[in-house]
């Protein structure tokens, strides 16, 4: 199978960018905003319901019934809003960043509908704030629509992030979006009744947001003939790591992860073989070479497989990579994204690198690799949110499909790989942060007035 | 009140419990008896966070163990504590683990110890050792988050009880948690010191040793203190309070939760203003005017001479009191003059009045209003701390808070309190119809002058308040006991007061009349003067005769609230200096009135009287509030307390601005004898409205004088984006001489 | 020309509720301040939007592209997370540290250039990803280092 299968979200692209207004309009935009004004939101709801989206964010909730949870108007008179999660951070992850740029306008023609849809007339676009240029297309975007008086009485407001991956998560957006530290809130209440400023509010992914028009120009029920029947229509893979041609390609679900790897990204980099796959962002569990040859990249399959799809993003890791080094570094990861709210989260993500990496050096016994599973099991299921969890079942992963390997480690006191991994010297940001822990002014001594 | 069809069934670790539905899980579990620890959860701080993860439960058919301050009842729900679920056991053994990575076992020189819900905790749910190697994280310490608490970041446990308090609370948004992750910590901004009235309320937050006060810090072991229940003195509100002491000495004040009166807050005044007991200055015995100046005498001639000065002015004796007295105090100073000596005269604080008794209710009324109107030029805060918490609180709830004054949502020119009621009671006022047709709807009066409690009780009977249990009014009144004092003194002698041709002796009864310009210029016109003072410097150079005062927390006795709610103050500690009642019963008994030096007695001589026969065991440890009275109308305003609204800023003359006094919370004569609350003081600045200031070129930070006939004063300008034009805000500690208007120029 | 207060005036009006201005507010403070927000920064926009220091110092040090502490005039960020990590990053670090002189979270004495790590930026495929002045460029290989480095000096 070849990556030219049929493209919903890229529709008229031909690889390229539509930046200018009319040049999408030359290729069928605003069909779909044209035709769902003429529904009712009702209606357009019915219409996702058909196609069975689900959300591309990670947690793929159907979006018509994300939708259809919003209380109606005179259920609940306070404002509603739609909050777009442009805040993309999942490591691996990098296909919203490619749809705002190449289709700003589908994307700002599928809020429009959204907003419709749930009868809002405020849209928050929070978009993660190192994307720079997706932000400076969206702005020349929405100022071309206003200009052509497409966006009617909806407010659009594009929201820059500030660099903190749990501003992804749906809650800690919202806090983020009021003015707060980005930490995310207990649930219940969900955010469709008491989301943004404590309105009923849809927090939606980019990708969600952008092949919503494809589906009301089409029909909902055409767009699920699209992919598997559990998991309809195409998806936006962001493929990466050891591969020959990395990169984001829009394939229907149920596509072999084998086939995204050698065909579509033409097979493992540098003549070196496949040894790992995490196929859906690094808080999804990795697969063996020998697993991820048997797979296909759809809900069903992965989660057979003990793994999740989550955000469709393939990190292809060959034989180089040394797996205590890959568990440090993923984990240093989380133990830098943890907002610090609650406590498994805040200390076990910290307590998982330092056992992680003193197995790595070589000084870690068969009682730290207990250790480190029973920490992450403590983390794993007792948190406020998923990030947490994410390191927690990470590591594990990484621990249950490659055990000889750590083992390796402890009873050779030292990594197998001898400086060899492609991992091996890594400066994450917390190693850094370490060396640096209390500021200068702590030094300031107590004065107490006598 | 729940009526039976509210009340769900929830079973927890196989025990059945009733209890309404929508009670919080902690709670439900306490009414079976049955404890779920927590850290982070305080529903006064607002809708749990589910920070902590402490309180793990296991809950039938939800998958994971889920955080049971954040669940409510609900019928049929099946919980397991740690008590009968080994998941829910493990899931708290964990946390705590967690808790304890970083935490230092310094506890035997911690000042939590022995007191801490972290220590009690890990004792009950923990495990019993920690498979933590590496390095615990490290910070120096103690920070000195202001002069009067301390920071130990290694013992935060970072449970953001305080940060919540400091932002959701009390918001003054000056303690926060810095950076993010496992490098969270508690801060202030820059070298700023927590800053703010209810600071210290942190400190009883903290559910570790991890905030701690500087006044505290290695005074006593939990096991060495006895804590005595009383009610703060310092203001009208009269928060409960548990005040601490060791070995006779007062160690700590905290706040004991009275949830109709302070929800369990107490202000940085309340709680640290206690070592003013022990100033340098302290009258701790009689002093009589010599040649050098006040000398120290014995309590027998102290009385001696007391008795021949009041005998020798007999009726033209003229009384100056606090309203910080208890009201046995004054009924015994009243007792002794006007029954003593016909002496009927005194400078009694009235703008209070008994009319607003027909809209009594719990200061809470005001956090579950849903429309607030504050008339005044005061800062509640300033007057009465405790209500601008409940106003808060209102408006959180989503409350309509409108203040009306010259810093007010809705400007006015100084003074205009009673023109806005006024303007209120109007037919054509859409904020007065809001409040004629809401049953949750307050008035406040915070400020001076223009009669007060009188004009408030008019408009809340005008609006229709009287009927409806869920409006109130309140007068914040600038003294503690201020109405106490004044009824206590009516009570004792039916004779109207009459000015005195003159003043042959004027007696003054404690530190905030000594310290009361408009006293000190009767002292001027007086023949001799009595005072009654706890320090040295405020009775230095007028007083022919000192008598040693005693503070709230030393008195036996009881107060008026701003409610109108009778509360009991208890002896902390016994004072250094007989108290008031021990010599004025004996003075009275010289000129044959009969007084009980016991203020139990005297309370239930004047309970009659005034507190409608109250005994005091029913005060209790929580007093409870008398029922509304009937609506009497009060006096109608005399010309002198008329409203001086017309006064708008274009009334005086070009380019000067009025000059608004205000009197900060944190000032007064045991304020300034603490040092380590200075740093809560008014900056000695002045505060100019942006339009006022841009017109002078002025911008917050210069050096500005100020300037009225003759007199001048130096101070720092800030702009006060809130502030009426034509004002111009100054402390007055810092106003000194001048006069009502100003002229405001960059130095 | 207007006032930083005006402009956070104009920020404020795009949201119901003015604290969620906060974000932009501290943005725009850290342009005008030379990529990083000292204190009198935090105070103006305390001043602007009715918060105080504290609160804005509690929000801006939850976000790694708000600095509370200097920076150079200059920010090379490397990623180094998964897929930039197996990609190379760790060799383009080290030829910006030989370039630079410096370590990952130091400045050039000169002030002109901050080096740092960071976590993904969100290029997974087009590693190794290296930020300038939040400018993404793609694809950066240790010989590449050299040129930008010059770039940054000229």
């Amino acid at each position: 199978m070849s990556a030219a299968a049929r493209e919903v979200v890229f529709a008229g692209t031909d690889g390229g960018a539509l930046t200018e207004l009319s040049d999408y309009e030359s290729v069928g935009g605003l069909q779909g905003l044209r035709r769902a004004r003429e529904m009712t939101p009702d209606a357009i709801v019915a219409e996702l319901n058909a196609s069975n989206l689900r959300g591309r964010g990670g947690a793929f909730f159907p979006t018509g019934r994300k939708w259809s949870f919003i209380p109606k108007p005179d259920q609940n008179p306070r404002p509603h809003y739609l909050v777009v999660n442009a805040d993309e951070s999942e490591p691996g992850t990098f296909k919203d960043r490619e749809i705002m740029l190449r289709v700003p306008f589908r994307f700002l023609e599928g809020c429009l509908i959204a907003a419709r849809a749930i009868e809002s007339k405020h849209v928050f676009v929070y978009i993660r704030g190192e994307y720079e240029r997706e932000w400076e297309i969206l702005v020349s975007a929405l100022e071309q629509l206003r200009e052509a008086k497409q966006l009617d009485d909806v407010t659009v407001v594009l929201h820059r992030g500030a660099g903190a991956y749990i501003c992804g998560e749906e809650t800690a957006l919202l806090e983020s979006l009021e003015g707060y530290r980005g930490q995310p809130r207990t649930k219940p209440p969900f955010p469709a009744i008491a989301g943004l400023y404590a309105s009923p509010t849809a927090v939606n992914n980019v990708e969600s947001v952008t092949t919503v028009p494809p589906i009301i120009e089409m029909g909902g029920a055409e767009y699920a003939k699209l992919g598997l029947e559990s998991s309809t229509g195409t998806r936006v893979f962001s493929l990466s790591g050891n591969v020959e041609r990395p990169g984001n390609y829009e394939l229907p679900h149920g596509f072999p992860l084998r086939d995204l790897i050698y065909e579509v990204g033409g097979g493992i980099a540098n003549g070196r073989t496949l040894k790992a796959v995490i196929p859906g962002g690094s808080s999804t569990p990795i697969l063996t070479a020998g697993e991820a040859e048997k797979v296909t990249l759809d809900f069903d399959s992965l989660s057979q497989a003990g793994t999740a799809i989550g955000s469709a993003a393939v990190i292809v890791l060959d034989d180089r990579c040394c797996m205590v080094q890959l568990g440090v570094r993923v984990s240093q990861f989380y133990e830098h994204e943890s907002c610090g709210k609650c406590t498994p989260c805040r200390v076990g993500t910290r307590w998982l690198t330092q056992i992680l990496k003193k197995i790595e050096a070589g000084d870690g016994t068969h009682a730290d690799l207990d250790l480190l599973l029973d920490v992450g099991e403590r983390i794993n299921g007792t948190c406020l949110c998923p990030l947490g969890d994410s390191d927690a079942i990470a590591v594990a992963s990484y621990v249950a499909k490659f055990r000889e390997e750590f083992l390796q480690h402890v009873e050779e006191a030292g990594c197998p790989f001898r400086g060899a991994s492609s991992l091996d010297g890594i400066v994450a940001p917390t190693d850094v942060h370490d060396a640096h822990v209390g500021p200068p002014e702590l030094t300031r001594p107590l004065e107490v007035v006598a | 009140m729940s009526t039976p069809s509210d009340l769900i069934t929830v079973t927890i670790d196989d025990r059945e419990v009733e209890v309404a539905k929508g009670t919080g899980l902690v709670e439900t579990a306490a009414a079976a008896g049955i404890e779920i620890p927590v850290f982070c959860y305080e529903p006064r701080l607002g809708p749990p966070v589910g920070a902590c993860r402490m309180c793990l439960v296991e809950v039938e058919g939800l998958p994971k163990l889920q955080a049971g301050c954040t669940l409510a009842a609900q019928e049929g729900m099946v919980v397991r504590t740690s008590a009968t679920s080994e998941r829910a056991a493990a899931g708290q053994k964990g946390t705590l683990e967690f808790i304890l990575v970083n935490h230092p076992l310094d506890c035997p020189v911690c000042d939590k110890g022995g007191e801490c819900p972290l220590q009690d905790l890990t004792f009950r749910y923990g495990p019993g050792s920690t498979r933590m190697t590496f390095p615990k994280m490290t910070f120096d310490k103690p920070i000195p988050v202001s002069p009067l608490i301390a920071l130990d970041r290694e013992r935060c446990i970072l449970c953001y009880r305080c940060t919540r308090f400091s932002g959701d609370v009390a918001e003054d948004n000056q303690l926060i948690a810095r950076n993010r992750g496992a490098y969270t910590e508690i801060a202030t901004f820059a070298e700023d010191p927590y800053r703010a009235p209810f600071s210290g309320n942190v400190i009883e937050l903290c559910p570790v040793g991890a905030l701690t006060s500087t006044q505290y810090r290695f005074e006593a072991r939990p096991w060495e203190i006895q804590d005595v229940p009383t009610t703060c003195g310092l203001c009208p509100v009269g928060c409960s309070t548990r005040v601490t002491t060791r070995e006779g000495a007062v160690k700590r004040v905290q706040s004991r939760n009275h949830p109709d009166v302070d929800g369990g807050w107490l202000c940085d005044k309340g709680r640290f203003t206690f070592p003013h007991l022990r100033a340098q200055d302290r009258v701790r015995e009689p002093l009589v005017r010599g040649e050098r100046g006040l000398e120290p005498v014995s309590w027998d001639v102290a009385l001696d001479r007391a008795e021949a000065l009041l005998r020798g002015a007999g009726k033209s004796v003229v009384t100056a009191l606090s309203g910080s007295e208890t009201t046995e105090i004054a009924y015994g100073l009243a007792v002794l003059m006007r029954r003593g000596l016909g002496a009927h005269s005194a400078v009694v604080d009235e703008s209070t009045s008994a009319a607003l008794d027909a809209f009594r209710a719990p200061l809470s009324t005001i956090g579950s209003a849903e429309v607030v109107v504050v008339v005044g030029d005061d800062d509640v805060v300033d007057r009465a701390p405790a209500v601008d918490l409940w106003i808060r609180h209102a408006r959180r709830q989503g409350a309509e808070v409108v203040t009306i004054g010259s810093r007010g949502t809705v400007q006015a020119a100084p003074g205009g309190a009673a023109a806005a009621l006024q303007e209120l009671v109007a037919p054509d006022s859409a904020l007065g119809t809001r409040l004629r047709g809401s049953d949750r709807a307050v008035l406040i009066w915070s400020g001076t002058g223009g009669g007060g409690g009188a004009r408030l009780a008019e408009a809340a009977h005008a609006l229709g308040f009287g009927g409806k249990p869920g409006c109130a009014a309140f007068h914040l009144p600038a003294r503690p006991n201020a109405r106490g004092v004044a009824e206590a003194w009516a009570a004792a002698a039916d004779e109207d007061e009459a000015e005195p041709d003159g003043i042959g002796l004027l007696v003054v009864s404690g530190d905030e009349a000594a310290s009361d310009p408009g006293v000190r210029a009767l002292a001027e016109k007086a023949d001799a003067v009595i005072a009654v003072t706890m320090f040295h410097s405020l009775a230095a150079g007028w007083a022919d005769l000192v008598l040693p005062g005693t503070a709230a927390l030393e008195r036996e006795g009881s107060a008026m609230n701003v409610e109108g709610r009778v509360q009991r103050l208890r002896r902390a500690v016994t004072p250094p200096v007989p108290d008031e009642l021990a010599w004025l019963s004996k003075l009275a008994e010289r000129f044959g009135a009969v007084l009980s030096p016991h203020p139990a007695v005297v309370f239930e001589e004047l309970s009659g009287r005034i507190y409608g026969g109250l005994a005091l065991e029913q005060l209790g440890e929580h007093a409870a509030l008398p029922a509304r009275a009937s609506y009497a109308a009060p006096e109608p305003p005399s010309a002198g307390d008329g409203s001086t609204a017309g006064q708008s800023a274009g009334d005086h003359f070009v380019g000067t601005l009025r000059l608004l006094r205000y009197t900060p919370l944190f000032s007064g004569h045991q304020v300034e004898r603490v040092p380590e609350l200075q740093f809560q003081r008014p900056e000695r600045e002045i505060a100019l409205s942006a339009a006022d200031a841009d017109r002078r070129g002025i911008a917050t930070g210069d050096a500005v004088t100020v300037r009225s006939n003759g007199t001048s004063v130096e101070l720092r300008a800030r702009v006060d984006r809130k502030l009426v034009e034509g004002v111009a805000r100054v402390a007055d500690e810092h106003a000194a001489e001048l006069h009502l208007d100003v002229e405001v120029v960059r130095a | 020309m207007s006032t930083f207060y005006e402009e956070v005036q104009e920020l404020r009006a795009r949201y119901p509720d003015e604290r969620s201005a906060v974000m932009p507010a501290l943005q725009l403070a850290q342009e005008r301040h030379g990529g990083w927000l000292p204190e009198p920064a935090l105070r103006e926009v305390a001043d602007a939007l009715d918060l105080t220091p504290a609160y804005c110092l509690s929000i801006a040090s939850f976000y790694d592209m708000l600095h509370v502490e200097p920076i150079g005039r200059h920010v090379v960020e490397v990623c180094t997370n998964v897929s930039c990590a197996v990609s190379g990053a760790q060799g383009v670090v080290e030829a910006f540290e030989h370039e630079l002189g410096i370590h990952v979270g130091e400045t050039t004495e000169d002030g002109g250039v901050t080096l740092r790590t960071v976590e993904c930026l969100g290029g997974c495929g087009w590693a190794t990803v290296v930020a300038v002045d939040n400018l993404h460029r793609l694809h950066v290989r240790t010989g590449d280092v050299r040129a930008i480095v010059k770039e940054l000096s000229g």
